[in-house]
């Protein structure tokens, strides 16, 4: 498997620390297309725009977003980071990413994930009570629509399909429909039984976090009869592409701390990650992918051999960072750091070959 | 109202033919009518049904009304209630199952305890489980519920079973290692469960 590079984003619309400026909804849906318009151009796999139903974060309709991102783009495959599908019609999901299929000429992929925010359940008239079981019904409908059609299905939270003709179709054979993993043991197990390919978050914590969760996801699949090898894993993780090593610290650190601050409660209030809590994340032992681009080479290194990981996609705008620190460190993601881990695991894997 | 489940688990290949059945009662702790400690009960039910004969009984704490939740004393409750306490104080096995809530074990499920005679666990079999939202939970087991049952003088199996959140899909127990930590649990006392089995012989067509 080729190593693949690639970048996310939730479209946030965050005052911005160190100026005080709030961006308008309609910059920021510009500056995403903008930012997946240079990850195509320095080279990178994979675009991703994550599901969020909030004043401060644009993405609550990511496939538009990625129609969009398909016009402006050639080469880079576009997905969903990800596709809260608990809260939706897999119906609805399928048409969608199979228009954009079309629109990108075969490049759309689903991370389908039940969502580490909750606000599309009220919003879409979902009880929270029927977490597990929504998304397990409906990533069931979603990989029988892309299986066959005309299709017949019946389940709990939706009217039955009789002989439906879902269209349209993929521009190719099929759709890749990976499901995203926070680090549960039970979502790990899950994913692992059905074969299918594992998109796990990281937040925060030591480089070797989720050794058991890629431990139990490859032994369920093993289990019930899949090829390991074949099954690819990814990480979705925070990170910024420095000039220098300084450098990418000084400017990820004001915007990852606010974004921080907004997005992880405790006690019902945001919690400010002091510098030193960062510097330390950012640290070799940790899983931050923060640095000069060395480090971040030696960092997904790292987790490649740890993990057997395929792929990373990694956000750098979080917390709000600046469109013009943000591109540049796309583009060093692309230039500096993907060709040489791409050919450094294309080395590993011969020597094991 | 109380749910006492019909004799259930025995069958399926290995499972020893020569003894006396095992009537185990499970007090369940937790309010939900669908719950991740019943989804952990299940789990050792299986678990013991696949070593030795077994017939399970279970009393929801949650379920059992106003002459139980009313009841400050032992002489107080209604007598569908009695029933349950006794039945409780009769089993062969105990297994004490409930969520954490704020920190222990739910109100309720101590309310029940509180009612039990005061000698009636001395040297009962006592299995421990208990779920909680996450790893940090797990001690609830020891700095909670054992001592409770070192009140009643009874006999708790070694190993106690805790379960987090993020090891099950719905109600359903899929992380392995809790599945091991129940086998190994349950193999450390099975020849005192054995000898212990005090219930009618199952026969063959029931």
């Amino acid at each position: 498997m080729a190593f693949e590079i690639g970048i996310m984003t939730f479209g946030e619309v965050t005052e911005d620390p160190t100026t005080g400026r709030l961006p308008s909804p309609r910059q920021r849906v510009r500056e995403t297309i903008e930012q997946a318009k240079v990850a195509d151009e320095a080279g990178l796999d994979v675009f991703g725009v994550g599901e969020h139903h909030r004043s401060d974060f644009v993405g609550s309709a990511p496939t538009i977003l990625l129609a969009a991102v398909a016009e402006a783009t050639e080469r880079i495959r576009l997905t969903s980071s990800v596709t809260v599908l608990g809260s939706e019609d897999p119906v609805r999901v399928w048409q969608q990413f199979a228009t954009i299929d079309l629109l990108s000429h075969g490049r759309a992929e689903i991370i389908a994930g039940r969502g580490s925010y909750t606000e599309s359940f009220p919003l879409f008239g979902y009880d929270l009570q029927d977490y597990a079981d929504l998304f397990r019904e409906k990533l069931d409908l979603l990989l029988k629509i892309r299986e066959q059609n005309p299709l017949t299905w019946s389940g709990h939270f939706r009217a039955p399909l009789v002989d439906a003709d879902i269209a349209p179709r993929a521009d190719g054979d099929t759709i890749p429909i990976w499901v995203g993993v926070g680090g549960s043991a039970a979502s790990a197990i899950s994913t692992g039984r059905l074969g299918l390919p594992m998109a796990m978050a990281l937040l925060l914590g030591p480089l070797t976090f989720h050794e058991q969760t890629i431990e139990l996801y490859r032994a369920s699949a093993e289990q019930a009869g899949h090829d390991t090898r074949a099954l690819p894993v990814s990480i979705n993780t925070h990170g910024y592409v420095g000039r220098t090593s300084q450098q990418a610290r000084d400017v990820m650190y004001p915007y990852f701390a606010k974004g921080m601050a907004e997005n992880n409660h405790q006690r019902g209030r945001g919690v400010r990650l002091p510098r030193t809590f960062f510097d330390a994340q950012a640290s070799p032992g940790s899983g931050l992918l923060a640095g000069s681009s060395q480090e971040v080479v030696d960092k997904l290194l790292a987790y490649h051999e740890l993990y057997g990981i395929s792929r990373a996609i990694i956000q750098m705008g979080f917390g709000g960072m600046p469109q013009k620190e943000h591109l540049e460190a796309i583009e060093r993601l692309g230039t500096e750091v993907a060709p040489v881990v791409r050919q450094e695991v294309a080395t590993r894997q011969e020597v094991a070959a | 109202m109380t749910v006492t489940t019909p004799p259930v688990v025995d069958a399926g290949p290995d499972t020893p033919t020569a003894g006396a059945t095992l009537r185990v009662v499970v007090v369940n702790g937790s309010p939900s009518r669908q719950s991740k400690t019943l989804g952990l009960v299940d789990v050792v039910l299986d678990t013991l049904g696949r070593m030795l004969p077994v017939e399970a009984s279970q009393v929801d704490v949650y379920r059992l009304g106003p002459g139980f939740t009313g009841a400050l004393e032992r002489d107080d409750v209604t007598p569908d209630v009695d029933a349950m306490l006794r039945l409780a104080e009769d089993a062969d096995l105990l297994i004490a199952a409930a969520p954490v809530y704020r920190g222990s074990y739910p109100g309720m499920f101590k309310h029940f305890f509180d009612l039990i005679d005061q000698y009636a666990l001395a040297n009962k079999l006592v299995l421990l489980a208990a779920t909680g939202g996450g790893e940090h939970h797990a001690l609830v087991l020891e700095h909670a519920m054992r001592p409770l049952f070192a009140f009643f003088q009874a006999l708790t199996v070694p190993v106690a079973i805790f379960a987090s959140a993020g090891d099950f899909d719905g109600v359903t127990l899929l992380n392995p290692r809790v599945y091991g930590r129940i086998e190994m649990g349950l193999t450390d006392v099975v020849d005192l469960l054995t000898s212990r089995a005090t219930g009618v012989r199952a026969t063959a067509d029931s």
